[in-house]
């Protein structure tokens, strides 16, 4: 690794200011920034370590949901019984999120802010409705997850921002949740298509696509098409057609465009069978 | 920068750049060599050690980052120098080991394991060593030697 | 009979494996060490115009650069065995011309690992650059860029291999087969990356503390081309984190470092980055197999026909010795009388493919056998039945021009058939699919006859009765030097506790030709035990005087020494101990054994379950039967076989080393993206080991088992899936892409 110099700010204001520096790189878990900057993906001069900042908080649940705090670990939620218990598509996109010992150090925030297509915990949050909490120099501001990202590594957030919280609303009574990845082997993969459905029997169906456009995407029109219906084999089958036809994948080592794309079809309706 | 650790139940002050991994600082700076380097970034395991009892990865953890904490590495798992961990006993008689250098990281994730849920399945032992790497073994004899340690410690 | 073999011994090796007290080449630390980085090409084919490092050399922390400028130009082989007919010799420490991406092009060391990483980015490449050949098409296309001397872009002339007349022989089949088989790139990813440390002492002796299969052959290689004696050379192995064939080539690294270490005259460490041991690693051998055979109906082969050609990346490696065994190899397996094959080895400008285990008959058996699977259909036969009736047996002609001995393939396919109830059904409901498969392979033990081999060994009997063998072989991580002990205490009559092994140091165990060729219990474990039998002798006559009986009446095990049908008897430790002003005696043989070869013989059977959508292959049980002679540890022969399946599984659908058809450029050089069998993946095995056809060039009829076991497992796969799905792939990895594709066609 290349040399850098270190920070560890102990308030919100002081690390807002340092990680506006050029090329300055905010640590949590690390498990990220640490084989970017290895592997030079990334550079650089300084690195603001936030662990130690007064008020960046781990996991809570309250009456208006789960927040997850930047620092709040993969492993915390992994283990979380409310997770369990009403974020399960969370909790499945977090058990197939690198190994455990990764888990123990990467934070839920950290894999979001890196704006991976491919991120794991990204689709069941957009799914479950989630908001970004961001603190910067001007001050707070909140915005839906499903609006933070750009493009791959590409995110809203301006430098010296710095991501406080995620928030995901409690869900209604019923709802069910999944998530489904797909890769080559059973762990240590990145997807090459993670599919989370969140259904409210009766109600909306959010159906959120990975690794298949340069962001995690929706399905509207397959959303659409479920919108207060009864998930029939029929429908289900026309849901997932309408996921393939809103995918854009591209082709690399991973798989090609073509398979995923066939693969957003199969685990569209797999998922919505298994919520149904 | 100078970080204060317990290292194997040893207080240590060490000197550290901030630039340096744990697993550096435990290798270079502790002298403890038993933590591998198989792939620097987090994708084989070898470099596994418990900090305040967590397995994590001692590649993607800076040094100063271990400021404070408790961390045990493969030279700290027996319980006096005469005799060995039984998850160290176990891998020797059921061939858990061939070269070696995958080894240290799978006992200390497997000590991590053992020590959240004594008597794992076989599921749970493969999911629990799933982010290590064994190049030689097939993993068979690594989870028989798992589960004869469980059973050992129980 | 046999006390210590076949007992499994606890490996002496595994005490500082599991505490953390094994020494590795990458754990040494010296005073005054200073880190080395290599900088490395970032284009496929290239004449290197202009390089200019003085803003590295300025740059502060920085002890020396290393270019092709300032480095001697020596043409070396590539891989460590001087003048062997198994390799090329068409390297440069350095070259000015770049021939593949990804290649060393210079070295920097510094006084930290940082800041030799930082100065690689202040040395100026100025290419120039030239047209690539990234395939075997395009190397062998007319006109196409020449990558070393010769224009047709071939590493040897072609290996031709006749018998019989295979035009009569298609003339009179019943049934022709043909199919050409397309092998991707996997890599043998051994835990520990390349390292070695380098230190020159006052009096200009070299020492070299390495991660190598071969240490004498470094010694030698290091020796001619920094032009200094043998004895100021010292190569030191002790623990290898696995290598799998690989780590018996020459990586750029042994040179940088030591003319580092030379001209900075301070210790100089250079440990490769995971990324680094795949570019400057080792692959497997890439390639086509195009398979032609005729049948009679009674499934009798008739004629043998192939052409083997083998993409060997940018320099030559092992490709000779790889073709010539992957080609010979089709001579056999399954018998037939009348064969025409030719291999081909064509450079190209990727990265370099070189030994590793299985050696070019993981390619060609792939072919073979997966083709016996298709034609016992075709011809209504099962597939086991077909090829046990075809199976080599005692007496047939091995590739190496040895009968075989002995009935293993058989014995195997027969006990796999037993223990699966072959054949089991397959469950084609529903969406996944199950279905079973087999595939057989033979290996021989030793390089013969492309190397003359040689195994030397000294044993050597202390005054308190323990030994201690001094031997050149290096232990990979199998449990070798347990296994030659084995041999030691068995032959000698002494407890396995008693005998340690001193290895790993050029300077003080007896020359060695390496750790390859699945040969080091064969051929290494016969020297052994030759000169375990002299030291025996002499212990036995010694002993003779103390009992005052004639030698050959006396009978020794576990470190008694009886009279035969007496109870009269001694300790050993009391024979050999100095007693009443008479001194110990010493006790020492050495022995040198030259083998041919040997073969040993696997079946392995294999449960797959295929998911229709998704084209997900999961294996779901493996039986893996092996005959190998003689079993000298259980576990650790069992550990070895289970170990050479998880890599043929990954290369049989995992993995595969992808370089761009366009650039050149690795696109997974990690282990995110190069993906390996891990545990949740990995089937259950069940290894059974058979000791059917001992051969009496090994110890105690020990054969060889390294290999083998890499070998079998990917044709059972890929037999599997037909059963299971109806659709033959004829290449590996099989990736689920291509079976949504095939079963949409189909």
């Amino acid at each position: 690794m290349r040399r850098f110099a270190y920070h560890e700010p102990a308030t919100l204001d002081e690390a807002v200011a340092l990680a506006a520096a050029p090329n300055a790189q905010i640590l949590a878990g690390g498990t990220d920034l640490l084989v970017e900057l290895k592997e030079q993906l990334r550079r650089a001069d300084c690195v603001v370590n936030i662990k130690k900042v007064a008020g960046l908080g781990g996991l809570r649940y309250d009456a208006g949901g789960l927040h997850i705090g930047a620092l709040a670990t993969a492993r915390e939620v992994e283990i979380s019984p409310i997770v369990l218990d009403k974020y399960r598509s969370l909790m499945q996109s977090v058990r197939e999120l690198g190994s455990i010992q990764v888990r123990h150090r990467a934070t839920i925030v950290g894999n979001i802010c890196r704006a991976s297509p491919s991120a794991d915990t990204i689709p069941p949050l957009i799914a479950d409705g989630a908001t970004i909490r961001i603190r910067g120099a001007a001050g707070e501001r909140g915005v839906p997850l499903e609006d933070f990202f750009l493009g791959p590594g590409k995110t809203i957030l301006a430098p010296g921002e710095v991501v406080i919280e995620i928030l995901a609303p409690s869900p209604l009574p019923d709802t069910r949740k999944i998530y489904i990845k797909h890769g080559r082997r059973k762990a240590m993969e990145l997807a090459t298509v993670g599919v989370a459905v969140t259904h409210v029997p009766g109600g909306e169906t959010r159906i959120v696509l990975g690794a298949v456009a340069p962001t995690p995407i929706r399905a509207r029109r397959a959303e659409e098409l479920l919108r207060a219906n009864r998930l029939t084999d029929e429908l289900i089958a026309k849901a997932a057609q309408a996921a393939v036809a809103e995918s854009r994948p591209i082709s690399n080592v991973r798989a090609s465009a073509e398979y995923r794309r066939e693969m957003v079809g199969v685990l569209t309706r797999r998922a919505l069978e298994q919520v149904r | 920068m100078n970080i204060r650790l317990t290292i194997n139940g040893e207080k240590r002050e060490l000197a550290v750049e901030p630039y340096r991994s744990l697993l550096d600082t435990l290798r270079n700076e502790a002298g403890l060599t038993g933590t591998k380097k198989g792939c620097d970034v987090g994708d084989c395991g070898a470099c596994t050690v418990l900090v305040d009892g967590k397995p994590v990865n001692s590649c993607l953890m800076l040094g100063v980052e271990a400021d404070g904490a408790d961390v045990l590495t493969i030279e700290g798992l027996q319980p006096s120098p005469d005799r060995l961990h039984p998850l160290q006993e176990a891998f020797i008689r059921h061939g858990g080991a061939q070269c070696g250098f995958c080894t240290p990281g799978i006992i200390m994730m497997a000590a991590a394991l053992l020590a959240e849920n004594p008597s794992p399945t076989e599921e749970e032992i493969r999911f629990g060593i799933a982010g290590n790497i064994c190049r030689c073994t097939g993993y068979t004899k690594i989870v028989e030697a798992i589960q004869a340690a469980a059973k050992e410690l129980a | 009979m046999s006390a210590v073999i076949g007992t499994p011994v606890r490996r002496p090796d595994m005490q500082s494996k599991v505490t953390g007290g094994a020494r590795y080449a990458g754990d040494l630390a010296l005073p005054g060490m200073l880190h080395a980085k290599i900088k490395r090409s970032n284009v496929a084919h290239a004449v290197i115009r202009k390089i200019n490092v003085d803003k590295a050399k300025a740059y502060p922390g920085v002890q020396a650069v290393l270019t092709h400028e300032n480095v001697p130009r020596v043409l070396h082989y590539g891989s460590p065995h001087p003048r062997s007919a198994s390799v090329t010799r068409d390297q440069y420490i350095l070259d000015r011309k770049v021939r593949y991406w990804g290649e060393g092009i210079a070295a920097v060391a510094a006084t930290s690992e940082e800041i030799a990483e930082e100065a690689l980015d202040l040395i100026e490449v100025e290419y120039q650059e030239l047209p690539a050949a990234l395939s075997v098409e395009q190397a062998l296309a007319p006109g196409a860029p020449v990558i070393h001397q010769r224009a047709d872009n071939l590493v040897v002339d072609p290996v031709v291999v006749m018998r019989g007349d295979v035009a009569p022989g298609f003339a009179e089949a019943d049934l022709i087969i043909e199919g050409t088989y397309e092998l991707g790139r996997p890599t043998p990813a051994y835990m520990e990356p390349n390292v070695c440390v380098c230190q020159f002492d006052d009096e200009g002796k070299l020492t070299v503390w390495i991660s190598t299969q071969t240490p004498f052959m470094v010694r030698g290689i290091l020796a001619e081309v920094l032009g200094l004696p043998h004895t100021k050379v010292k190569v030191l192995v002790d623990h290898m984190g696995g290598g799998f064939g690989a780590k018996q080539d020459l990586f750029q690294t042994e040179f940088l470092c030591a003319l580092l270490a030379r001209e900075t005259r301070r210790p100089v460490r250079l440990e490769y980055t995971r990324k680094e041991t795949f570019l400057g690693g080792r692959s497997r051998h890439p390639g086509t197999v195009w398979l032609k055979q005729g049948f009679k109906k009674d499934g009798t082969i008739t004629a043998r026909e192939a052409k083997v050609v083998f993409n060997s990346g940018a320099y030559g490696s092992h490709a000779p010795g790889v073709t010539s065994v992957a080609t010979w190899a089709l001579t056999s397996l399954y018998r037939c009388d009348n064969v025409h094959l030719e291999g081909r080895a064509v450079y190209t400008n990727t990265p370099i493919a070189g030994a590793y285990r299985g050696y070019g008959v993981v390619q060609t058996y792939y072919a073979l056998d997966c083709q016996m699977d298709e034609a016992a259909e075709k011809l209504g036969f099962d597939p086991a039945e077909l090829k046990l009736k075809n199976a080599v047996r005692e007496g047939d002609l091995s590739p190496s021009g040895q009968p075989i001995v002995g009935h293993g393939l058989e014995d195997c396919i027969r006990r796999g058939m037993r223990e699966t109830h072959w054949r089991p059904k397959a469950n084609k409901e529903g969406v996944t699919k199950r279905g079973w498969g087999m595939g057989c392979e033979m290996h021989g033990s030793s390089a013969y006859p492309g190397i003359k081999e040689q195994g030397n060994a000294t044993v050597r009997m202390n005054e308190d009765g323990t030994v201690q063998l001094f031997t050149g072989a290096t232990g990979l991580g199998t449990g070798a030097h347990t296994a030659l002990a084995q041999v030691v205490a068995e032959e000698l009559g002494v407890r396995f506790e008693d005998v340690t092994v001193v290895h790993g140091d050029t300077d003080v165990v007896p020359w060695d030709i390496g750790a390859f060729a699945s040969h080091t219990t064969y051929m290494g474990g016969r020297a052994v035990q030759l000169a375990a039998a002299q030291v025996n002798q002499q212990l036995l006559a010694r002993a003779a005087e103390k009992l005052e009986a004639a030698a050959g009446d006396l009978e020794v095990e576990l470190g008694t020494i009886r009279v035969k049908g007496s109870d009269r008897a001694i300790s050993v430790r009391d024979a050999v101990q100095p007693t009443k002003g008479i001194p110990s005696a010493q006790l020492v043989a050495s022995a040198t054994y030259s083998p041919t070869k040997s073969y040993s013989f696997a079946a392995h059977f294999v449960e797959v379950e295929v998911d229709t959508q998704t084209g997900q292959i999961q294996p779901l049980q493996v039986i893996a039967v092996h005959e190998l002679g003689k079993v000298i540890h259980p576990v650790a022969a069992a550990g070895q076989i289970e170990g050479g399946i998880q890599q043929g599984i990954g290369h049989t659908l995992t993995e595969d080393y992808v370089i761009d058809p366009k650039t050149g450029r690795s696109l997974n050089a990690g282990f995110v993206d190069y993906k390996m069998p891990l545990s949740l993946d990995m089937p259950p095995i069940r290894t059974i080991l058979l000791e059917t056809a001992p051969d009496p060039g090994g110890p105690f009829g020990a054969k060889g088992v390294g290999e083998d076991p890499i070998i079998a497992i990917g044709p059972a796969i890929a037999n599997a899936v037909y059963a299971a799905i109806g659709l033959r792939f004829r290449h590996y990895p099989i990736t689920p892409d291509q079976v949504v594709q095939a079963l949409k066609k189909a």
